[in-house]
């Protein structure tokens, strides 16, 4: 695993991609649609905890979202600066939130 | 302007796909941060009208909404094999799949169109009798709503055009699998807007 890992850097250097297989792409749909469903189900069907199904939808959106970046937008593949910049938007709107509700709730 | 005879080290045709791709990248953040400012909003203003947006949101299609999360999901899909594709030097069906991705965009905005008419139809638009007549909290859910979905749309159709650009770069050779900078930035559009409507369809259709 390492070692494909250099490989691939070195293909980065000759302006050469890896091109991620077709497979890699259905199974990431099949993951999507699951966590979807599941999403769905919880809501629909779990709609008297209503605080558990706010943070389960939001948790699951969440995992779908990583998914999506990490094999779609291919940070799997990149450089680690790419993952880095995205932790550092997705902790800087968090702690937007976070700041937001805080205020809110100390009212 | 007259020829000088000087010739700059890099006066030629520079291409750098890394610097395109970071470039794209560096804009998505600031998309993130847009949508991510109007979370707050619907955050803030929920936790104001908890009530209101708890019984506003039943009021939404959920099979719809469903439907249109799959089709975004497999429109991702089928992107990603595109770029994929090009990358290996299957230019055409490279463009076979930007076409099914630009139709699955397509199918999404016909059912938008749907949901939102059916609503406009019962006068739930701001500015309509249905809307104006509205407790103040459910008026506040169904504005949020057209605005983050209709900017969310207009997000689809501009990706919708970067995908036809890139369809006709490919057919005419422009795009290869050497260089295909706006195959992968396409995706990455792309793929932007599907993360969008992630935390669009729970909060708005699912959190009862």
């Amino acid at each position: 695993m390492a070692q494909s890992h250099d490989q691939h850097q070195d293909n980065h250097h000759d302006g050469q991609h890896h091109a991620v297989p077709y497979s890699e792409h259905v199974r990431t749909l099949v993951a999507l649609l699951f966590l979807t469903a599941i999403t769905v189900v919880v809501s629909v069907f779990g709609a008297a905890l209503s605080t558990l199904s706010v943070f389960t939808a939001l948790f699951i959106a969440t995992v779908k979202v990583v998914v999506v970046a990490y094999y779609f937008m291919h940070l799997k593949y990149e450089k680690k600066i790419y993952s880095g910049l995205v932790l550092l938007v997705g902790v800087l709107f968090v702690a937007l939130s976070v700041l937001t509700a805080l205020e809110y709730l100390n009212r | 302007m007259a020829h000088t005879g000087l010739v700059l080290p890099n006066s030629g045709h520079n291409r750098d796909a890394e610097a395109n791709k970071f470039g794209m990248w560096l804009f998505l953040f600031t998309e993130l941060l847009l949508f991510g400012g109007l979370f707050i909003v619907y955050m803030v203003y929920r936790m104001l009208n908890h009530e209101a947006f708890l019984l506003s949101s039943f009021e939404l299609n959920v099979v719809l909404g469903t439907v249109n999360t799959t089709v975004l999901l497999v429109s991702s899909m089928t992107i990603a094999m595109s770029v994929s594709a090009i990358q290996m030097g299957q230019a055409k069906r490279s463009a076979l799949l930007l076409w099914i991705t630009f139709a699955l965009a397509g199918v999404f905005l016909v059912i938008k169109y749907f949901e939102w008419s059916a609503k406009i139809h019962h006068g739930l638009f701001p500015g309509m009798d249905y809307y104006n007549n509205l407790p103040a909290g459910e008026r506040l859910f169904f504005f949020l709503y057209y605005v983050m979905t209709g900017l969310h749309a207009l997000h689809i159709i501009i990706g919708m055009v970067i995908i036809v650009f890139a369809i006709r770069q490919t057919n005419n050779g422009t795009l290869t699998a050497e260089k295909h900078s706006l195959t992968e930035n396409a995706g990455l559009y792309w793929h932007l807007v599907d993360l969008i409507w992630i935390y669009l369809f729970p909060l708005f259709y699912l959190i009862h």
